[in-house]
């Protein structure tokens, strides 16, 4: 049989009708090839109901299940009980919510506002390239693709934004920026100028201190900071 | 609490999109480019559109380019009028062939960054039961974005949607379908964030909500799929089709059922038995490795019960293996990225190095809300709702029958969803604002969620959901038999009755997790029953749907299953032909569109 593990979670709580925050400690006794989705579901399953936190594909393709573990930003579901005694050197784990959005209630954070921010930088191509003549796809030779294809796999989990140590109330963020970069390297886009201005606005690529905390956290491991310091260098 | 629960705003749109994902956001694109200017809402249950369910599938997504040299559409035709077991609708699988092309250049144009071949045209691979020359050797006919091919397509056309201004709500739920004289006139919603309720009017609504397999012990799917379109429907007393037909994948990852993508044994890997022996030789020598999954998902149980199958302590589990040894380490690292990154952080084995551990996982639901081929919904065997349409995985028109070939889902969500987008712009023409709903009017969802907050029972939510899932793989799932069937009914009006008195952690409509997964749970219970008694009524074996008593397909079951139950457990069937128009036009190879042998 796999190994048991007797961990302790402590998770900051919050209640949205009596706007009150605490910490609430729980025992749990898990196999430790068990996700901490599973771990959470089980404190749901067998000693309170009301614990609230979120997910959805469960298997690190969505990016809706984001928490603060012992200070690192991660997805809940994909880290196994015994990977993360092993990590982290401990059996007491501290959950916090991700710190860019507002807390709905204990561990969910209202990421649908933190998409506005995704939502600025225009994910989609401004102004495409036109249609071949044949009318078929545009073409992309791999070697192209290559150079930015690691970029298109964020999954807009926000664990790089909450990691960022530039801050969030004046950088729109490592994942935001990176959805730009990705635009400004794809040879279908042609609004250049609009991107870069994005890029290089206020709150754009240069409040980025390239400490590289986003490319550490990154559950994906993109290198978001190499990409960034592209976006710097004017390199796309 | 205590207060009574009511509307308390209202919205009005002229095209109201319950669910946001791949289907639903590309009619969304449609209708927002043909039409510009048109106020489009589009609802999902997650954050953003960009996490719900089709960013997760891997493989591909099926097209024949005119201009291949080699494959051509009819080719795909028959796969898919094969693939499905003789029991899809032939306008249908001719409709969406024939755009499937277009489609695929569609999201080229908008964003979607495929993987691309030397001469930088968008890359295919083979998938199973995809052919050359009606059956004769494996098609390259999958385009793919490396292992994340539904990624691709949910950024391509959650951007689109964004870029027209279609305006997203996430964390909510469509909890009932308005009318008005017949016509479908939107939806009262429930927004988990303030737990508040509000009427959206439209003048048309399209159902999108994707699939509902998540009531099966070992699912691929994500949490939220729980079958809530196909419940607003029979709740409004309409029907759903094919229910019966539930996909098993064979390749799940042992424990949680994480898809192990069929691009894999597109690209080489090998299933093999606890001898090592690759046993798909035996029950498919042609397509082998890459035959269709009913058949496959079957010779894994046969191997399993026959002594030839393992056991994973760690997930209390039989399974069999898949081999990915041997593939080259380019292919590991650039083709299947995702999928190996899965084996190796969910399950601690290596691809590269490790034989790795699968079972069947519940998949896809071939079945649902039953439409015409513009994705409008039909009342009965002949007329349609005016003002509502459905599209994606929720939806049947039917693409699948009872079987759906793997590539074929996210081809059906990009044409038919475009289709149906094209549809409601016609539609749109002569459409008025719906008036205002009565403020009297008593809504079903206040009285389940009162009867949800106020319920005192001691049984809890998990053992309720988890006797549904445990019941559901075993008697309602690959196999399955008369007495299997008429046990799992009688559980299931227990189960529902057993749900209604699971009490809550708390009173608080807001962000309120317990409250929501209860309701969930009711919409699983309610899918679960119709696919039993769809079941129980198809003697016979077809597709996905395969009965021990009745291991045969029978001509008395050419028909799809139309089932009403606007009371739970009051099924009412009837039947709907199965469209043969590409036979009854007897043009060039009619007769491979007949009622053929399904052998690969
Ligand atoms: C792991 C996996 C891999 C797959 N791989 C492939 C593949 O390679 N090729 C292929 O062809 N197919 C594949 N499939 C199948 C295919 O991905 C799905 O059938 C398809 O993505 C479903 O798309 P959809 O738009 O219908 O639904 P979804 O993308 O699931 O979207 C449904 C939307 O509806 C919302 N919703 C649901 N209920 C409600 C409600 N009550 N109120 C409001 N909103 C609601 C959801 O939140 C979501 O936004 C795969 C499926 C899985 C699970
Ligand atoms: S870059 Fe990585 S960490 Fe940041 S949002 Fe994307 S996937 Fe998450
Ligand atoms: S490298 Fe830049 S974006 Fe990344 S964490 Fe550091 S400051 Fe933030
Ligand atoms: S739930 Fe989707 S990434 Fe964790």
């Amino acid at each position: 049989m796999p190994k048991s593990y007797s961990i302790t979670l402590d998770i900051n709580r919050y209640d949205p009708d009596t706007r009150l925050s605490w910490i609430q400690t729980y025992q749990v006794e898990a196999s430790g090839i068990l996700r901490f989705v599973d771990v959470l579901r089980r404190i749901n399953d067998e000693q309170d109901p009301t614990l609230a936190w979120s997910s959805s594909c469960e298997h690190a393709q969505c990016g809706s299940c984001g928490i603060i573990l012992n200070g690192k930003p991660l997805l809940s579901c994909e880290l196994l009980v015994k990977d993360a005694v092993g990590q982290f050197n401990t059996h007491r784990f501290k959950l916090r919510p991700l710190t860019i959005a507002p807390v709905l209630r204990d561990l969910v954070v209202d990421l649908e506002k933190a998409y506005d921010r995704v939502h600025k930088t225009k994910p989609y191509l401004i102004k495409p390239v036109p249609y071949q003549p044949e009318g078929d796809e545009y073409r992309i030779s791999p070697k192209t693709l290559e150079i930015y294809s690691e970029a298109t796999r964020c999954i807009n989990c926000f664990c790089c934004a909450t990691a960022c140590i530039s801050g969030y109330h004046h950088f729109l963020g490592p994942n935001v920026t990176l959805a730009n970069m990705v635009r400004l390297m794809d040879p279908r886009e042609r609004a250049k100028k609009e991107r870069t201005d994005i890029l290089y606005r206020e709150d754009g690529v240069y409040r980025c201190h390239t400490s590289k905390a986003c490319s550490f956290v990154c559950p994906k491991d993109i290198d978001v900071s190499h990409f960034l310091a592209l976006g710097k260098e004017g390199r796309f | 609490m205590g207060e009574a629960l009511t509307v308390d705003s209202t919205l009005r749109c002229d095209v109201l999109i319950i669910g946001a994902g791949g289907a639903g956001l590309r009619a969304a694109a449609q209708i927002s480019e043909q039409r510009p200017g048109t106020k489009i809402i589009a609802l999902t249950k997650v954050f953003s559109p960009q996490k719900s369910h089709t960013t997760t599938a891997q493989g591909g997504m099926a097209a024949v380019d005119p201009k291949d040299p080699v494959d051509r559409s009819i080719f795909h035709m028959f796969d898919t009028w094969k693939g499905s077991d003789c029991s899809a609708d032939q306008n249908v699988i001719k409709k969406v062939c024939e755009i499937g092309w277009e489609e695929v250049v569609w999201l080229e144009r908008h964003g979607m960054h495929f993987s691309r071949t030397e001469e930088g045209r968008i890359a295919k691979r083979p998938f199973g039961g995809h052919m050359l020359n009606f059956g004769e050797t494996k098609a390259l006919r999958a385009c793919y974005e490396a292992d994340r091919t539904g990624k691709g397509i949910m950024d391509a056309v959650w951007a689109e949607s964004l870029k027209y201004g279609v305006k997203f709500m996430g964390q909510c739920i469509a909890t009932e379908i308005l009318f008005k004289e017949g016509r479908c006139i939107g939806a009262i919603i429930f927004r988990y964030p303030e737990g508040r309720f509000l009427a959206i009017l439209a003048k048309a609504t399209i159902i999108a909500t994707g699939g509902n397999t998540k009531m099966y012990l070992v699912s691929s799917n994500c949490r939220g799929n729980t079958g809530d379109g196909l419940v607003l429907a029979l709740n409004a007393g309409l029907p759903v089709m094919d229910l019966e037909a539930v996909q098993f994948h064979p390749t799940g990852m042992v424990g949680p059922g994480i898809l192990a993508s069929e691009a894999l044994r597109g690209e080489g890997a090998i299933l093999r038995n606890k001898d090592e022996e690759p046993f798909m030789e035996h029950y498919a020598p042609t397509a082998k490795d890459l035959a269709p999954r009913d058949l496959i998902s079957r010779a894994i149980i046969k191997e399993i019960r026959e002594g030839r199958g393992l056991f994973h302590e760690g997930h209390d589990a039989h399974h069999v293996w898949l081999d990915l040894r041997h593939l080259p380490k380019e292919v590991h690292e650039k083709k299947i990225q995702e999928v190996c990154s899965f084996f190796k952080r969910f399950v601690g084995v290596d691809p590269e190095r490790d034989l790795c551990p699968v079972t069947p996982t519940a998949h896809y639901q071939m079945g649902g809300i039953p439409t015409n081929e513009f994705g409008e919904v039909q009342n009965d065997t002949q007329g349609i709702v005016p003002g509502l349409f459905a599209c994606g995985e929720v939806a049947a028109a039917s693409l699948h029958g009872l079987n759906r070939l793997g590539t074929n889902s996210l081809l059906e969500l990009i044409t038919m969803g475009r289709i149906t987008g094209e549809r409601v712009i016609e539609y749109l023409k002569d459409a008025t604002d719906p008036e205002e709903p009565s403020p009297d009017d008593h809504h079903m969802v206040f009285h389940q969620f009162s009867t949800y907050l106020h319920a005192q029972g001691r049984e809890k939510y998990a053992q309720i959901r988890d006797k549904l899932r445990d019941l559901m793989m075993e008697k309602v799932g690959i196999f399955r038999t008369e007495n299997s069937l008429l046990e799992a009914i009688e559980e299931l009006r227990e189960l529902k009755e057993r749900a209604t008195h699971i009490p809550q952690g708390t009173t608080s409509l807001r962000a309120n997790q317990d409250l929501w997964q209860v309701w969930e749970l009711n919409n699983l219970i309610t899918v679960s029953m119709v696919i039993a008694q769809g079941a129980l009524s198809r003697k016979e074996s077809r597709g996905a749907h395969f009965r021990e008593d009745y291991p045969e397909r029978r001509d008395e079951f050419n028909y799809h299953t139309f089932a009403y139950m606007p009371k739970f457990g009051e099924v009412t069937l009837e039947k709907r032909p199965v469209d043969m128009s590409m036979f009854e036009a007897k043009g060039g190879h009619y007769e491979l569109f007949d009622y053929i042998k399904r052998e690969y």
